[in-house]
């Protein structure tokens, strides 16, 4: 198993996904959001975004999951997490989720650790930009 | 499969004010339902509902409580996660209208959701922001 980054400025190892409309779709069906804009290229052609784009909450899933990768258990148990959508992720686009660790604070047995997070597209464009925080027993 | 609201709905953006409390909706996260968006996401193999699954379901409730229109786009996502879920579980979603804001075309609508197991536990809250689409 890796070591946790839990030192400031220990890199979350990160990874690349590229955006697949059957992704996309199978998404849809696994959450139950059909929203158009997300599956239907007919109609997504007439929106301003000019085609369909991913479920924000699927690019979230990916930058979770390396939280998850880096922190198990202890994420899905007291993760929290702030995230902005900044652009949208297409079919096609390459995406990169990386972060690192901001700050380390011990409070009352527990370190509270804070990752910045970003989900950059194949152009570098930040699709996602966000801040998690998990929180360790001490050890 | 839809989820159980309480309530006749949906509700339209313009009946919504901040503060307003939505019916609670209940859905089972059941073995099928997680296999599947495991298999979406690419998640890692869990004794639990990965976080965002519980989630995941949670924001698509929201098409049941209130009009969301075909267009509609997640500008924000907050969560607090405080404890795991296991599979088969059934969670009960409680959404309340934080704020609302229209300029021009613009529509925004902020909404906190907490999802709680059925002896009441908080297992995780959300607030997510959405742009709906203008008239």
């Amino acid at each position: 198993m890796m070591e946790m980054p839990v030192s400031v400025g220990d890199a979350i190892p990160g990874f690349s996904r590229e955006v697949v409309q059957s992704d996309i779709n199978k998404y849809a069906e696994a959450s139950g959001d059909f929203n158009p804009i997300h599956i239907n290229e007919e109609f997504a052609r007439t929106t301003p975004l000019g085609g369909t784009i991913a479920h924000g909450m699927l690019v979230l899933a990916y930058m979770s999951e390396m939280l998850a990768r880096a922190f198990g258990e202890a994420w899905d148990l007291t993760g929290s997490f702030s995230a902005r959508f900044r652009s949208p992720a297409r079919p096609g686009d390459k995406l990169e989720v990386a972060g690192h660790v901001e700050s380390v604070n011990n409070e009352g047995g527990i370190v509270r650790v804070t990752c910045s997070l970003t989900c950059r597209n194949q152009a570098d464009e930040v699709v996602v930009s966000g801040e998690a925080r998990v929180g360790l027993p001490v050890l | 499969m839809r989820a159980k609201v309480y309530a006749e709905l949906p509700a339209g953006y313009d009946d919504l004010t901040p503060g307003h409390e939505f019916p609670p909706v209940e859905y089972v996260l059941d073995e099928a339902s997680v296999s599947a968006y495991v298999e979406a996401v690419g998640a890692a193999a869990r004794l639990h509902v990965p976080p965002l699954a519980v989630a995941a379901r949670a924001i698509a409730s929201l098409g049941d409580l209130m009009e969301m229109p075909a267009g509609t786009i997640h500008a924000s996502q907050d969560f607090d996660f405080s404890a795991l879920v296991p599979v088969g579980a059934r969670v009960i979603c409680v959404a309340k209208v934080l704020r609302k804001l229209s300029r021009g075309p613009m529509r925004m609508l902020t909404l906190e959701m907490v999802v709680s197991d059925t002896n009441g536990s908080v297992v995780q809250r959300g607030r997510s922001t959405v742009v709906l689409p203008g008239a």
